[in-house]
Parts: C-alpha cells; sequence; structure tokens
C-alpha cells in the first residue's frame, strides 16, 4: 500500500460530497470528507442517530456515494457487523464496513453494541467522530463531554470528567486503534489507509469540534482542533497489536488556557481549575514516548 | 421424514432447511435450545450459516437487519424481555420493508416476573408492521416457519414475519413432526437477493423524511402488509401441493358449518379448543371453533366469511391489553361490526402459564351458551381462572 503523503497527492474524486445538510465549518463533516478518500468508493457506511446521521441525506437526496444506513442510536456496530457477515455469506471480500458514530453513539448508548463488536473482533471499523456533546438534540452533555464544559444540561459546567474511550477501546485490544483529528488531514487519511489494509476490529476516534457546541466560530473549527493537538489535550497516535506509535508531534507547545479560553464553553473554569489541567497534561506529554 | 420434535427444535430444522444464512439471536428462556440447535447444525456443516453472537437482543434485531440490507437471508429467536428489548429495531425492519424471519417463543412479559408462556410480548408488537402468524402445534411451527420466508420475501409484500409458539406448551413438548426434503424447500424458497446496501449500486437507506414523504411511505407499508393475507392463501396452498399439508390462510374453521358458539384462539389454545369442540359435539352442542392463524394484517374479512351461522362469538384470549381487554375480543367485535350483531364474549385466561385445559373451555362455553339464551349482553370482557 502506498500512504498518501501529500495534499496533493489526496484522490479528487468526493464520496461525501458537497451538499450536505451540516453547517458552515462542521467538523464532522469534515472528517468523513476525509476519511473518505482513504476508504474509497468500496465502502458501507452505517450511521446512528447524531447530527453525520442526518446531514448526509434528507428526503429523496443524499451527500452519500456510497452505500449508507442511517441506523438506530444504540446500534450502528451490530448493523456493521450484521452487514459484514452478509458479504462472508456471499463471498464478497473487499468491501470495507464502516460504523461511524458520534460521541453519544459510541460512549453512551452505543457503547453496549460497539463493546459486543469489538469483543467479537468483527471485521468492522468503528469510527468515533468526537464533538464532546449530543449536537443532534441541542448539545447536551454526554460521557464525552469534558469536565466543566457548559452545555444546555450543565449550565454550570459538568461536575464530571470526560470519560477514556481510548483506555477502554484499547482494553479491547483491537486489531488497530488511533486517534485522529480534522486538523491534520493527511496523518487522519494516512490512519484510514492503514485501518483499510488491516483485518479484524479497527477504532478510530476522531476530534471533529462544532462551532455551536464549543462556543466557537464557524471558521475556528480547524484551528481549534489544531490546537487541542499543541497543547498536549488530544494526542495523534495509532497502535497496532497494543503497540503505540505518536504519529504527530507538534512543532509548538501551547498551554492548555489558551485553547480553553477560546471556548464559550469554559467560561466558569477558574485559574486553579486550569492549572491543575495543565500539571495533568504535563505529566503525560513526559509519559509519552514520541 | 417423521421425528419427534419439540417446538424449538422443529424451529431450528426449518431455518436449516429454509438455508438461512445469518443468525443473530441472544440467549432467552425458553427460547434458547432453538438458538443453540441451529448453532449446532452451522457447526456439523449442515448448515452454511455465519452465527453473530451478538451482546444484545437489540443488536441481534440490528445485526439480522443489517444482514437483510446486505443482501443476506438472516434469523432470529426471541421472546418477552428480548422482543420487548428489540421493539425499536422492529418498527425499522417493517418500515425498510426487509423480509426478516423471526421465531418468537411467547412467554409472559415482567413484571412480576415469569417464564411461562403467553401471548402478550407478540401482542404488544401489533403495531410494529410485522406479519404475525400463531401455531398450534410444533408440525405447524415448522410449516408456517418455512412458508414465512416466502411470504415476507414476496414482492408484493416485502415485509417482516414473527412466527410465534408458546414457551414451554410447545417449545419444551415432543411431537411428531414430519420434515420435508431439502430439494422440495430449496425449489418452494429460491434465494433471490435484493440487497439495499450494494457498492455496485449505491443507495442511502432511512434518509430523514419530511412531512411531504413520510406518509407515503406509511401507506405503502401498510398496504403491502393488507397484502399479506391473499399472499398467505396463495403461499399455503403451493406449501400444500408441495407437503400435503394445509394450513388454511389467515383463518382456519373447524365444525364450523352449523355451529351456533364459536370459540375463536390463537396458538396452542387451537389444538386444545379442537378437542373440547369435539367433546361438546358428543353431547350434541353445536360448538365451532375459528383458528386464527395470521394475526397481523388482522384478516377480517375471513373471520366474517368463517363465521355463518354463529349466534354467539367466544374471544379466547392468552393476553390482556390493559384497559381494554384480549387483543382477539377487540379485533372481532371490530371485524364484525356494521356487518352482523353477533355478540362477542371476551375471556383473558391463561396469563402467565395458568392452565387453560379442554374442561375451561367447555366451561368458558357453557357459561356463554347460558348468558346467550338469557338474551344478556357480553361485558366488555371478563377474567377466567382466577
Ligand atoms: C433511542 C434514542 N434516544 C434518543 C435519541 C435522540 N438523539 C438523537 S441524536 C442524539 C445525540 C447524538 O449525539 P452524538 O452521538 O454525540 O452525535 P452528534 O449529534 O453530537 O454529532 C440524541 C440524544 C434517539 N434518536 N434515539
Ligand atoms: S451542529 Fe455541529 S456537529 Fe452538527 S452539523 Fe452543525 S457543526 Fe456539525
Ligand atoms: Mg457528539
Amino acid at each position: 500500500m502506498e500512504l498518501i503523503n501529500s495534499l496533493a497527492a489526496v484522490p479528487d474524486t468526493e464520496l461525501f460530497t458537497g451538499g450536505h445538510g451540516g453547517c458552515r465549518g462542521c467538523g464532522a463533516a469534515l472528517a468523513a470528507r476525509q476519511a473518505m478518500k482513504a476508504l474509497g468508493p468500496r465502502t458501507i457506511i452505517t450511521i446512528p442517530a447524531s447530527c453525520m446521521a442526518t446531514i448526509g441525506g434528507s428526503g429523496l437526496t443524499t451527500a452519500w456515494e456510497i452505500p449508507f444506513y442511517h441506523s438506530l442510536f444504540e446500534c450502528a456496530p451490530a448493523v456493521a457487523s450484521g452487514i459484514r457477515a452478509a458479504l462472508d455469506i456471499q463471498g464478497i471480500e473487499d468491501v470495507n464496513v464502516v460504523s461511524w458514530a458520534g460521541d453519544a453513539g459510541t460512549a453512551d448508548i452505543g457503547f453496549q453494541s460497539l463493546t459486543g463488536a469489538a469483543e467479537r473482533q468483527e471485521n468492522i471499523i468503528h469510527v468515533c467522530y468526537d464533538n464532546e456533546t449530543y449536537m443532534n438534540t441541542g448539545g447536551q452533555a454526554g460521557s464525552a463531554t469534558p469536565y466543566l464544559a457548559a452545555t444546555p444540561d450543565t449550565p454550570a459546567g459538568k461536575p464530571t470528567p470526560r470519560k477514556d474511550m481510548l483506555a477502554i477501546m484499547a482494553a479491547h485490544r483491537p486489531a488497530y486503534l488511533a486517534t485522529a483529528s480534522v486538523a491534520y488531514p493527511l496523518d487522519l487519511i494516512q490512519k484510514f489507509q492503514r485501518a483499510r489494509e488491516i483485518e479484524g476490529f479497527r477504532y478510530i476516534h476522531i476530534l471533529a469540534p462544532c462551532f455551536k457546541g464549543w462556543g466557537i466560530k464557524e471558521d475556528q473549527t480547524v484551528q481549534l482542533a489544531r490546537i487541542a493537538v499543541e497543547c498536549g489535550l488530544w494526542q495523534l497516535y495509532e497502535e497496532v497489536d497494543g503497540r503505540r506509535r505518536v504519529t504527530v508531534i507538534p512543532e509548538r507547545r501551547l498551554p492548555v488556557r489558551e485553547y480553553l479560553r477560546l471556548q464559550g464553553r469554559f467560561q466558569t473554569m477558574d485559574e486553579a481549575t486550569i492549572a491543575a489541567l495543565q500539571a495533568a497534561v504535563d505529566r503525560r506529554w513526559q509519559e509519552v514516548p514520541s | 421424514m417423521r421425528q419427534l420434535l419439540n417446538g424449538n427444535e422443529a424451529a431450528a430444522h426449518a431455518a436449516r432447511l429454509a438455508r438461512v444464512e445469518v443468525l443473530a439471536s441472544y440467549p432467552i428462556t425458553p427460547a434458547a435450545p432453538a438458538m443453540e440447535k441451529i448453532t449446532q447444525f452451522i457447526a456439523e456443516g449442515s448448515l452454511k450459516a455465519r452465527f453473530i453472537r451478538v451482546e444484545s437482543d437489540h443488536s441481534a434485531m440490528a445485526a439480522a437487519l443489517g444482514a437483510s440490507l446486505a443482501g443476506a437471508r438472516p434469523f432470529l429467536i426471541t421472546n418477552s424481555q428480548g422482543l420487548a428489548y428489540m421493539s425499536e429495531v422492529l418498527y425499522h425492519t417493517s418500515g425498510l420493508r426487509q423480509p426478516v424471519v423471526m421465531a418468537v417463543v411467547n412467554r409472559a412479559l415482567a413484571a412480576p416476573h415469569s417464564r411461562f408462556p403467553e401471548q402478550g410480548d407478540a401482542v404488544a408488537q401489533e403495531a410494529a408492521g410485522w406479519i404475525q402468524l400463531f401455531c398450534e402445534n410444533n408440525q405447524e411451527v415448522l410449516d408456517s416457519l418455512l412458508q414465512a420466508f416466502r411470504l415476507g420475501e414476496d414482492e408484493g409484500v416485502r415485509l417482516p414475519v414473527m412466527v410465534n409458539y408458546e414457551g414451554y406448551i410447545q417449545s419444551h413438548t415432543r411431537e411428531t413432526v414430519d420434515l420435508p426434503q431439502q430439494e422440495e424447500i430449496d425449489g418452494f424458497l429460491p434465494l433471490m437477493r435484493r440487497p439495499a446496501l450494494d457498492v455496485a449500486n449505491p443507495m442511502a437507506v432511512n434518509t430523514v423524511a419530511g412531512p411531504e414523504l413520510y406518509m407515503d411511505f406509511k401507506y405503502h407499508q401498510d398496504a403491502a402488509l393488507q397484502q399479506a393475507a391473499a399472499v398467505l392463501e396463495e403461499v399455503s396452498a403451493a406449501y400444500a401441493r408441495l407437503t400435503g399439508r394445509d394450513w388454511g390462510g389467515p383463518v382456519a374453521g373447524y365444525r364450523l358449518e352449523d355451529a351456533e358458539v364459536v370459540l375463536v384462539a390463537m396458538g396452542s389454545l387451537v389444538s386444545t379448543a379442537r378437542i373440547a369442540v369435539d367433546a361438546l359435539r358428543e353431547e350434541g352442542e353445536k360448538a365451532g371453533l375459528l383458528k386464527i392463524r395470521l394475526f397481523r394484517p388482522f384478516p377480517a374479512v375471513a373471520v366474517r366469511q368463517g363465521l355463518p351461522a354463529a349466534r354467539a362469538i367466544v374471544a379466547l384470549d392468552k393476553n390482556i391489553v390493559y384497559g381494554v381487554g384480549g387483543a382477539l375480543g377487540r379485533e372481532l367485535r371490530a371485524s364484525l361490526y356494521g356487518h352482523a350483531s353477533v355478540p362477542v364474549f371476551s375471556y383473558i385466561l391463561g396469563l402467565g402459564g395458568r392452565d387453560a385445559g379442554v374442561a375451561d373451555l367447555a366451561q368458558i362455553y357453557r357459561q356463554v351458551r347460558e348468558n346467550m339464551v338469557a338474551g344478556l349482553t357480553p361485558a366488555a370482557y371478563q377474567w377466567y381462572g382466577l
């Protein structure tokens, strides 16, 4: 397999096309567009209730150039398991089967079917596009929502920290696991390229900011996704057979304060909390081999 | 080939003969042995299928639906809590017009907790858009399941089918079952793939349907379901030509010609009622039986045609729709309204495994006969056997 090594080498074909129903600057739509560059046309995708499920098809139109099924909220990985079984029984081998869910469809209501599919080592790719809230229903807090983020149902800030989905999924010992960010398209595309070459259960978790939920402007989506990596809150790595490889070492390091203060949702966070978060990030930064 | 099989074994053999390709099922009592039997067929090589060992009933239905959308013939088995848990996916399956076949081993719904037979679990899903068949014995379990694939996959229908039989009374009771030959069933059930998810012909499935579209989808779905009654007649006739066994279409009558008091039932109560009718006939009573084989779509026309001489109808319901009564009682009254003014006496009995035997049905019959002679108006519904 030849990895796509420059933006110029990214194929022009769009498989998640323009004209979708997402907001301007939607990080989720960006993630799908980038991932499809690597997955290609022989891909079947199922997306549970979420922004991505609704923006890709409405009425008699669709932005998907590949087979797409908007599934129920809890069960995209189970649906994907069924699709894979059906393809296997028909002897169809060269098709990627992808369940693509938001953070709620992955870590909360969708977790039961996800852990089931991962434990069975289903030959599918599960993608979590993470905007850290329930955007399709108005941005309420979920288990992926960070500590003290203000949302419509946690107006004083979410009182508990974010669930560590990557640790949870790593504990399933998937064939492939990776983090990605819409601010690093080449890294994201290469990870999907590698994932599609591997057989077994593959998990890719993409940080995909949503301007509405985060209290930023539409044109700050990529900027915030990048700063999340630069301040160390979101690390880009992949794991094959449990061995981690950091894929992006940011050129500059920024304090977490910069990331937090740019967003409307962290306004209630005081300096002491920010300092504690910075200390935690610094500790982890030292632990991670680069 | 005749074998002694319980209902679960009969269901498993039907799945084998239908050459199901994907089994997605989650264990629940007393349905689990059917699932185990099918996995045994897969392990020994007599069935070429993929078993998806899902982590829940909801995922079982979701995986079966996914398999169907991708062009395979799936199968699954459940009941009670499992069926209730699947409910959301049942609606997706019918709304997407996927002909998934599922065996439902009827069991009472908690609370209070119960493992015992009753039909309330299936009745609770009456609006889910599935075809629902009920079976009176294990031969019919096998035969109806095989017919269910052809019925659901019919071009004019394209809907999922539930084939119901009761826990323990049927699932764990052995009866003689005649197994058709594989070649016979291969001819009866050719596999026609119609994948909705196909990389060669990409489509978006279940896009957002606004007010300008949703209702029309529902109109077509309901029309297809209504169509199922006539298609069942054809399928049953074709099956009868093949095997010599004719279960009738949506309903089947027994000693109805001059029957004045007609018992109406579905599931295992039908075979009990058959014996009760014979006993009552020996006593000179003009008793008859109308078996409801097809509960959804409810065969109102066939019911009316089946009850020519009836002066009183006895609805025997192993279910309770709280605040309304028995499902059959309600359907029968609705079917007759505006056509015939025959009183329908509605009885709730046999819930959660409570015995409902021949003597019980005879006693109900006598009660109704007395009421009929006295010209009493039936109560909305009454409980028998408390
Ligand atoms: C069973 C069920 N419960 C609740 C909902 C309502 N619902 C739809 S999408 C959604 C939130 C989705 O959040 P996420 O998965 O993070 O995706 P996002 O919309 O943020 O992209 C909720 C609560 C539903 N569709 N189904
Ligand atoms: S609300 Fe957020 S996640 Fe949803 S479409 Fe708009 S930008 Fe994308
Ligand atoms: Mg979200």
